[in-house]
């Protein structure tokens, strides 16, 4: 093949590569949910907190807090913002605190009043105390607040509506000023929206954060401030954009530098092309192997994860690169290569197999992902490149720089007991490191940074949320008896806000009470001809007109013919997502759930539950041991994965001694890192586990190549520029990554970049060939029988294939 | 839906710079005490109330328009409304429009109706409905004498005390 059809073929793979990648931009669906990527739940708690964390409303909150102007401007902008957003059918619900919560109770609810509020379960309806209920509107009439109460009275004297209103308020709103939500200060207006998009969807939030954006510009027109969103959903429109930001100024300098790079080891404009076609088709070959086998649900941690897991793949074009020299055709220095290079890709795949029975869905996909991607590049390099790439003009082994660089590398003692004492040390510090190992808390899962995360929580306590962290469950077989269950709760739970255990509690049931109470209340209501002789009673010598109370009258009738409120009816009310959000449950199961707020006597209020047939869940401690679960899990999987990878590569060597000299580098750096992030504090996370992983998976391909290049001083030299080249590129990309704004790549770039140079400076001095024993083991090799071919130039004697032994 | 205006006679106090009270004593007793942002509401028989003013804009604007006036805090008047007088050193009248528009929706304007040193109403007059009128001093005395027939618009504005 000529040079020119070679370089077709090459522009014709990328081609299809183009292709392929745009057809899988099409199919290709990222689902955000993070459940995909933790275990499956096995406590109640941990269901809880796993439906919680997708569809539940604390889920599909946004806090937006507006500040920057006046307070009336503000709440001008609030009012504006409420309006627009309200009509807008991807918000579930919109609040700023405008309307007292009279609005709570939508008009064709309004006669329910007398179902929902607890107030005649004590008192008759008749007409003592229908006479001082009058007497006291009397009076709210002649107060300053009288022109707003007016309106009120015909239909409901006894002010029902603002009892139930007022009853329903959040034990702890912000306050109102300019008839809006202020924060206590009263520098920014607050509202609470809630989207009808789940938390983790990041298309539906991308929309609802747009709109609140637009009709935020809409509300302050020319006006001045800023507008600042908080909740789950704005932190993955936020990190969206943030990493789309960064990617593209790290990608271009990556680029740049690995161009640089190859051009400057390779002198040829060719390579960079040819060494970026093995990691693009195995991306490519991972994603599509994830859509045919997992379809929409392919998650975007994995094609993230695993994306930064392939980085090792880049590393096989360059080993054949480095080998390439002038007279070897590329073929047989491709077949010289790849018992290794095979070595260690068989060794890594079958360690990733063990997350195929880690019982994680995202683990599982990447398994999937990392093995075929893996797989994908070495069978290019072996099978592909070597047809496409010039036969080479130099060999990188006459580089004088280099010789020089490896003669002082010789002269570098070979360390052994230094190593057991090194090893001793990190240990000491991994165990003795005093601080938490393990970073359990869930929130750290996300790559939210810090800073976000205390906004949100100082926005959360502005707004009155309930404690995030205890909560009491009822559960029951159905909606309506976990309804009555939660009820039965009431007094007991009131007596202790009585005692200062706690300092409010709310419960579905508040809003809505079980169909059996509000029957109770029905019938408990008078007959039209009682209540209109019991008000006429109560209007005698009153200063109301006889007939100024009809409306009553035939709200207090509709209510008693009514059937009762259920959950359903409450669609499209405020309340709906209260209610939704107190009561879950599917099939079968439900739960009613009692926030709490101001938890002052946690035990007391445990003993209560366990009394009254409720549980007191404690969020923290089921996220924390979902998470210790998953890292258990992913452990578990690694240990025995390092146990497989210890027997691939033995098995392929052949020997324990070189077995040994081989895995040493990884193991070693590996207990470096892990001490070095120990010392600097540092918790780990899965992000560090999956960074380590990538580390160990380049320190056993250093390893591997600088083992199998012997003592042959050529191979040595060659080996010693591949892996060069190869580390300079790890450490290019994952430096830039550790700059990152985004703690999570900050963390992955940062441990990626120290594993690289443990592991290259290990390498370097354990794993190449014992010195010491020179020519006589060279001369072995040379006359060893295999494909070995002896060649004479420079007066130096050479073997093509390195060590035939290792040849599988 | 009353069978006519609704007619209290009571008391406004200003026991210390920061409180207002109101009290009314007949035809019922209930006393409201404006303080710190709070307002207590105690009504014979009944338990007090208390609530915060962000809630009640209306009993806010009572504390900043007559609380303003009553100490003589020209500044912090002028503050929350535009202040038009008219009339005579022995006939004098104050309007007062809120600046805050949130409140002039609710509330058209205050109107302050005195001669020489003496303040004799208040007259409120809401966006919607007819205007609510306080009688202070002589014109609550005259309006007392008068009785039911009292003409307490006119009181209000001094136009029999000018008649």
């Amino acid at each position: 093949m000529s040079a020119r059809a070679r370089l077709a073929c090459a522009l014709g793979w990328l081609v299809l590569l183009l292709a392929v990648g745009a057809w899988l931009s099409q199919t290709l669906s990222f689902s955000g949910d993070l459940r995909r990527f933790l275990p499956d739940p096995r406590t109640p708690e941990q269901t809880l907190l796993i439906d919680e964390l997708g569809e539940g409303p604390g889920s599909r909150l946004l806090l937006v807090a507006l500040h920057g102007a006046d307070a009336q401007a503000l709440a001008a902008q609030s009012q504006a913002m409420a309006a627009t957003l309200a009509g807008d059918a991807r918000f579930g619900f919109v609040a700023n605190g405008a309307d007292g919560g009279l609005d709570a109770i939508p008009e064709r609810l309004r006669p329910y009043r007398y179902l929902l509020s607890p107030t005649l379960d004590a008192q008759a309806l008749d007409a003592d105390f229908l006479r001082a209920e009058i007497d006291q509107r009397v009076q709210d009439l002649g107060s300053p607040a009288g022109e707003l109460i007016e309106p009120l009275l015909p239909s409901d004297p006894t002010l029902e509506t603002l009892r139930l209103a007022e009853a329903w308020l959040p034990a702890r709103a912000p306050q109102t000023l300019h008839e809006v939500w202020f924060d206590r200060a009263g520098g920014q207006a607050l509202l609470l929206l809630e989207t009808r998009a789940a938390g983790f969807d990041p298309d539906g939030q991308r929309e609802a954060v747009e709109a609140i954006h637009a009709a935020y510009a809409a509300a302050r027109g020319e006006g001045s401030g800023t507008i600042e969103l908080s909740g789950p959903g704005a932190f993955a429109d936020e990190i969206g954009t943030r990493t789309a930001r960064e990617a593209s100024w790290i990608g271009a300098i990556d680029s740049i530098g690995l161009v640089l790079l190859l051009l400057i080891a390779y002198r040829s404009w060719k390579i960079p092309l040819l060494g970026a076609l093995p990691l693009a088709s195995a991306g490519l070959a991972g994603m599509a192997a994830l859509v045919l086998l997992f379809g929409d649900r392919v998650h975007g941690i994995t094609i993230a994860f695993g994306f930064t897991l392939i980085g090792v793949v880049q590393d096989y074009p360059i080993h054949f690169f480095s080998q390439q020299r002038a007279g070897l055709s590329p073929w047989r220095g491709v077949r010289a290569l790849w018992p290794t290079l095979a070595t260690g890709v068989a060794a890594t795949c079958i360690a990733y197999l063990t997350f195929l029975f880690s019982g994680v869905d995202g683990l599982r996909q990447l398994a999937v992902f990392t093995i075929v991607a893996m797989a994908t590049a070495a069978l290019c390099t072996r099978f592909v490149l070597p047809g496409l790439i010039d036969p080479a003009q130099r060999d990188v082994a006459t580089s004088l720089r280099l010789q020089a660089l490896w003669r002082r590398i010789e002269r570098l003692p070979r360390p052994r007991w230094s190593l057991l004492v090194i090893a001793l040390l990190a240990l000491a510090v991994i165990a003795w490191r005093p601080g938490a190992f393990w970073q359990n808390d869930l929130a750290k899962l996300t790559p939210v940074p810090a800073p976000l995360l205390e906004r949100d929580a100082q926005l959360r306590d502005e707004l009155g949320a309930p404690d995030v962290r205890y909560v009491l469950t009822v559960q029951a077989g159905d909606a309506q008896a976990a309804l009555q269950a939660s009820e039965r709760l009431r007094p007991t739970l009131d007596a202790m806000v009585e005692a200062g255990a706690l300092d409010a509690y709310d419960m579905a049931a508040r809003y809505l009470p079980s169909m059996e109470t509000q029957r109770a209340r029905q019938q408990a209501l008078p007959s039209a001809g009682v209540l209109r002789d019991a008000l006429d009673a109560a209007l005698v010598d009153s200063p109301f007109r006889g007939d100024a109370f009809e409306d009553f009258l035939a709200d207090v009738a509709t209510a008693r013919a009514a059937s009762p409120l259920q959950p359903g009816d409450l669609d499209g009310t405020p309340l709906a997502s209260t209610v939704e959000g107190l009561l879950v449950g599917g099939e079968g199961r439900a739960t009613a759930l009692v926030s709490l707020s101001g938890l002052h006597d946690v035990d007391a209020v445990a003993r209560m539950a366990a009394a009254n047939g409720a549980r007191l869940l404690d969020m923290k401690a089921a996220s924390e041991s979902l998470v210790a679960d998953y890292r258990a899990r992913i452990l578990g999987a690694l240990a025995l994965a390092a146990l497989l990878l210890v027997a691939t590569v033995w098995i392929a060597l052949r020997s324990p001694r070189r077995a040994l000299r081989v895995l040493l580098p990884m193991a070693l750096t590996t207990l470096l890192v892990l001490a070095l992030l120990r010392a600097i504090g540092v918790e780990l996370t899965l992000f560090h586990l999956i960074s380590l992983i990538l580390a160990a998976g380049l320190g056993l391909d250093y390893a591997l190549f600088f083992e199998h290049a012997g003592d042959s001083r050529e191979d040595q030299l060659r080996t010693l520029h591949a892996v060069i080249v190869c580390s300079l590129m790890t450490l290019l990309v994952f430096s830039l990554l550790a700059l990152s704004s985004i703690p999570v790549l900050r963390a992955i770039g940062s441990t990626v970049a120290l594993g690289v140079l443990f592991n290259f400076v290990l390498s370097l001095l354990v794993s190449r060939a014992p010195g010491g024993q020179g020519a006589g083991e060279a001369m072995q090799a040379v006359l060893a029988p295999g494909s070995a071919s002896i060649r004479s130039q420079d007066g130096a004697a050479r073997t093509d294939a390195g060590r035939p032994e290792s040849a599988a | 839906m009353l069978k006519a205006p609704l007619r209290l006679s009571g008391e406004y106090r200003r026991p210390d710079a920061t409180t207002l009270v109101r009290e009314v004593r007949v035809p019922y007793s209930e006393t409201t005490t404006i303080r710190d942002g709070h307002a207590i509401l105690a009504r014979a028989g009944k338990p007090e109330r208390r609530f915060a003013l962000s809630r009640a804009p209306e009993l806010a604007a009572l504390q900043t328009s007559f609380g303003a006036l009553l100490s003589g805090d020209a500044a912090a008047l002028r503050a929350h409304y535009t202040v038009d007088a008219q009339g005579t050193d022995a006939r004098w009248s104050l309007r007062l429009r809120p600046r805050d528009a949130k409140l002039a929706q609710r509330l058209q304007d205050i109107v302050l109706y005195g001669g020489g040193e003496e303040l004799r109403c208040i007259e409120t007059t809401p966006a919607k409905g007819p205007a609510q009128r306080t009688l202070m001093a002589e014109a609550a005395q005259a309006a007392l004498r008068a009785g039911d027939g009292a003409d307490v618009a006119a009181l209000c504005r001094g136009e029999h005390a000018a008649g």
